[in-house]
């Protein structure tokens, strides 16, 4: 069975002051019919970018799409014309931001905005459209919904903007949902109501979620299956459970680590967490070898020249020399 | 053990515009009867949402923010109270780390300088004492020797907090306020300050008030917490106690809220306790107890 | 530990703002263009008159004889049988002086006002922008001529007079630029060290607040250099000295002769275009924004 959404060994470049680097190198990654997929990974590991690409909105220039595929329902996305890139956006398949405030109009009530979405997709007048909305931010748990269609952004509060964005992202029922981030902006209790938000939604609509964060919490709560990435390539990905309870990846299993654990702990309150040292080296500067070699305990001469590529390894695939030689 | 900084019923308020002349002046009342202590070489940890007036609360107590009422005594004397000329003297004793490690360093200087400048401000030693501090404590947090001369652009985000911190160092503070100094970072930087802040807690015997909205961070490198909801604090106790026995329901669903790793959606993790709606406008508080609209356990007497 | 790749990124990068903006200010060609433009305009009137002697309010040839008919006046005379090149080369220190005068008045009395305005903000903020605002509304050609006829019209009080009515611009640019960067957290964190206010603003906000004004400070001096074409146009000018301001406003009645105005008037536009194409590069060398591709 063919899934829903999948980018294979998908390749993004960017031309830059230091010359063109590689934003992503050979990603691939699937996901199902009412499923979560969680991305996961530092700043500038690349995870936006793969969002992005999803939704054709790489600025390019200066990016590329220099090889691989993304194919939704088989139909290669990066061969598809920007015409029809433009009718799948926000219809087939739909991109929630971090930023609620910026990603909406400041001019426009917030229902104006997402009838207007409805009628670019759906072939209805805008009172039809305007019954929509309203309809739409009750379902995301807006209370009167009359009223609220009728404020602008800035009279709602964040929490409240980021449900506008999910109806409007949810108007015509897409098929693939990306979530860049859509709580970094929020408070925890809003974050978690989002989240559940989101939940109901795919319930109710049998959605793909991709949801790019940095918190593994999140991945925890929210998440089926797993990728995390390192400076533009995927370097574990599985189910859930298994990277979380089983990280084989020296970077996946110190990014779990080093996470300051909200429940009970054994030390004092200056016991120390584990650290990856250094940080993510700069696209520019990536040589031949695995990205991740500098920071690594586990580093071998290998490591400096070969980039290790992902492999299916006893518990789920890994990129990782010493995983792959059982040095780990 | 002492107490380093006892803060006694500290009130803060911000004018807000007047909506027609003759109006009475309306305040935003940010800050309302916040009282707690700090004992020397402890961290008391601020939690709560945005808008709940932990920031305030902190920059009132070390006077960047003007307080209208209440007592900062810090080893006894009333920070309030003092003139300009002694509050000048007393800053080397309170320092402060700020969130935004971009924002909080002059573009336009060099680390060194900026590192060096309050020990040229306060004439403390000649100059090459000062830059033999200055390489000291770049070595204390981490940084090389040969890294003085840069700006702060040529840092990492994770570098540039550990410039905040050696600059909070210099004077050989007794007290550092901590103003969300991770939460920009990523985990595996942040992993890393929070140890170089739990190590330089240990040996220098640092006090930390410490302000976040990340109850995993707070519980880490705390020793006490207080949990502020719109302006007041709600709780407050000893670590352990509040994580593990919470008792005001705030407190029990900012915990149920915050995304942990214990909580699988893979085995059909459903949040136990769900809070509604958004916490209350400051500009318009609620009568009665702030938290009723949103409490699972509201009773008649919590509106009056 | 540092990694190899930043301590290789610190090594990359190990450069001072100032190097930087000059790095990206190189590679601006129209940027470039303006500096050789302007040097050559300033070079001319500094040292032309060694190689072209003459005395530019002396009579020395027929009125209004046009450019390229005598080999002496490759640019002709004015209608009293002025040279024209001489008048060029001998307006332009006078009008280069006059115009980077009064900008840098315009750039003193702006920025201590915006600063003084947005840095203590309440009843001081209040109370300088109605000072400033009134300066903008009067009317500011009037305003200067009437400066000039009170105060005997000389190069300095036309500078003066120029600087006293275009302040205000530069001003509210000051104001909103500290207004803005007083908030940032290291302005806090200076406060937090005891730094006074004097030290904070003119130390730590203002070299921050520096590239719009350094833009703005350009383009001054393009405004000025019009302005003091407009009023030597109105025979507003100082009686003494010629600048190319001057040169048109003598020469405004003739109207059949094209030649005594265009000249000074492309030295003008050369000079404004110079300036301003400067002002833009350095506005973008300053742009960090611009500088990551």
């Amino acid at each position: 069975m063919s899934s829903l959404l999948e980018i294979e060994d998908l390749r993004v470049t960017f031309n830059t002051r230091y010359g063109e680097v590689t934003a992503l190198d050979s990603v691939s990654l699937q996901v199902n019919e009412g499923e979560t997929l969680g991305v996961v990974g530092e700043s500038g590991c690349g995870k936006s970018i793969t969002a992005l690409s999803v939704m054709g909105l790489i600025p390019m220039p200066p990016g590329r799409v220099a090889g691989g595929a993304i194919r939704l329902n088989g139909e290669d996305l990066t061969q598809a014309s920007e015409r029809r890139m433009q009718a799948l956006r926000g219809g087939e398949m739909a991109m929630i931001f971090q930023e609620p405030m910026t990603s909406l109009n400041p001019v426009f009530t917030v229902g104006a905005q997402i009838a207007e979405a409805i009628m670019l997709h759906q072939n209805v007048d805008r009172s039809q459209a305007m019954r929509r909305a309203v309809a739409l931010l009750d379902r995301v748990g807006i209370p009167s919904p009359d009223q609220r269609a009728r404020d602008y952004p800035h009279q709602l509060s964040g929490g409240m903007r980021q449900r506008v964005m999910i109806a409007m992202a949810v108007s015509c029922r897409p098929k693939v949902l990306i979530a860049d981030e859509p709580t970094t902006a929020l408070d925890v209790t809003v974050q978690a109501q989002i989240f559940d938000l989101l939940n109901e939604i795919q319930r109710e609509y049998g959605s793909a979620i991709i949801l790019i964060t940095h918190d593994m919490g999140a991945i925890s709560e929210m998440a089926d299956r797993v990728a995390v990435m390192y400076a533009g390539r995927v370097i574990e990905e599985a189910r859930a459970d298994d990277v979380l309870d089983f990280p084989q990846h020296p970077y996946a299993r110190g990014l779990i680590s080093c996470i300051p654990a909200l429940g009970k702990r054994d030390g004092g309150a200056t016991d120390m967490l584990a650290e990856i040292p250094g940080v993510v080296p700069p696209l520019h500067l990536l040589g031949a070898g695995c990205a991740f070699a500098d920071r690594c305990a586990a580093r071998a001469p290998r490591c400096e020249l070969e980039k290790p590529h992902l492999f299916a390894h006893g518990h789920h695939p890994v990129a990782c020399h010493a995983v792959e030689e059982g040095r780990l | 053990m002492s107490k380093l900084l006892e803060v006694k019923d500290l009130a803060v308020r911000f004018a807000l515009p007047k909506p027609s002349f003759f109006a009475e002046q309306p305040y935003l009342e940010a800050v309302r009867q916040v009282s707690f202590s700090l004992e020397k070489g402890r961290a008391l940890g601020i939690v709560g949402e945005s808008g709940s007036g932990k920031t305030t609360t902190a920059m009132a107590a070390i006077r960047l923010v003007q307080a209208s009422g209440g007592q900062v005594l810090f080893e006894g004397d009333d920070l309030l109270q003092l003139d300009d000329a002694a509050m000048r003297q007393r800053r080397r004793d309170v320092q402060l780390i700020f969130q935004d490690p971009y924002s909080s360093l002059n573009p336009r200087a060099r680390v060194v300088d900026i590192v060096r400048e309050p020990m040229d401000l306060m004439e403390i030693g000649d100059m090459a004492s000062r830059t033999a501090r200055v390489r000291e404590l770049f070595e204390l947090v981490g940084l090389r020797p040969d890294q003085l001369n840069l700006f702060p652009h040529q840092f990492s985000g994770g570098q540039r907090q550990r410039i905040s911190i050696a600059r909070a160092l210099t004077t050989n503070p007794k007290l550092l306020v901590c103003d969300e100094p991770v939460s920009a970072l990523d985990v595996a930087i942040q992993a890393q300050i929070l140890n170089l802040l739990a190590r330089l807690k240990a040996e220098l015997g640092l006090s930390y008030l410490f302000i976040s909205h990340d109850l995993g961070v707070v519980r880490h490198l705390c020793d006490d917490v207080a949990v502020m909801y719109l302006g007041k604090i709600v709780e407050q106790g000893p670590r352990d106690a509040l994580f593990e026995d919470p008792k005001h329901p705030y407190t029990q669903a900012l915990l149920s809220a915050a995304p942990s790793l214990t909580g699988r959606k893979a085995q059909g993790y459903v949040r136990p306790a769900k809070l509604l709606g958004d916490p209350p406008s400051p500009l318009n508080p609620p009568k009665g107890c702030a938290f009723a609209d949103r409490c699972p356990l509201v009773a008649a007497v919590c509106r009056d | 530990m540092l990694s190899k790749a930043t301590a290789k990124q610190a090594e990359f990068q190990a450069e001072s703002p100032a190097l930087e903006a000059w790095r990206m200010f190189r590679r601006n060609i129209p940027a470039l263009i303006g500096v050789v433009m302007l040097s050559v305009i300033i070079l001319a009137t500094l040292y032309g008159t060694f190689f072209y002697a003459g005395d530019p309010f002396d009579i020395v040839w027929a009125p209004q004889e046009p450019p390229g008919m005598t080999p002496e006046f490759p640019l002709g005379t004015d209608y009293l049988g002025r040279d024209i090149i001489a008048g060029l080369l001998t307006g332009g220190g006078p009008t280069l002086a006059v115009g980077s005068a009064a900008a840098a008045i315009t750039m003193g009395i702006g920025i201590t006002m915006g600063a003084l305005a947005g840095y203590y903000g309440g009843w001081i903020d209040n109370l300088l922008m109605r000072i400033t605002e009134f300066f903008q509304v009067l009317p500011a050609l009037l305003f200067a001529m009437v400066l000039v006829t009170l105060f005997s019209p000389s190069l300095l009080t036309i500078a003066m007079a120029i600087g006293l009515v275009s302040w205000p611009q530069t001003a509210r640019l000051t104001r909103a630029e500290f207004l803005k960067i007083k908030q940032l957290e290291y302005v806090t964190a200076a406060r937090a060290i005891g730094a006074r206010n004097r030290r904070i603003i003119w130390k730590v906000i203002l070299p921050n607040a520096l590239p719009p004004l350094i833009v703005s400070a350009t383009l001054t001096v393009g405004v000025a250099i019009l302005f003091e074409a407009g009023l030597s146009f109105l025979g507003l000018g100082d009686p003494n000295v010629m600048s190319w301001g001057r040169m048109i406003g003598a020469n405004r009645d003739i109207l059949d002769a094209w030649w005594p105005v265009t000249f000074p008037g492309l030295a003008i536009f050369f000079t404004v275009f110079s300036v301003s194409l400067i002002g833009d590069g350095l506005n973008d060398a300053f742009n960090p924004k611009l500088r990551e591709r």
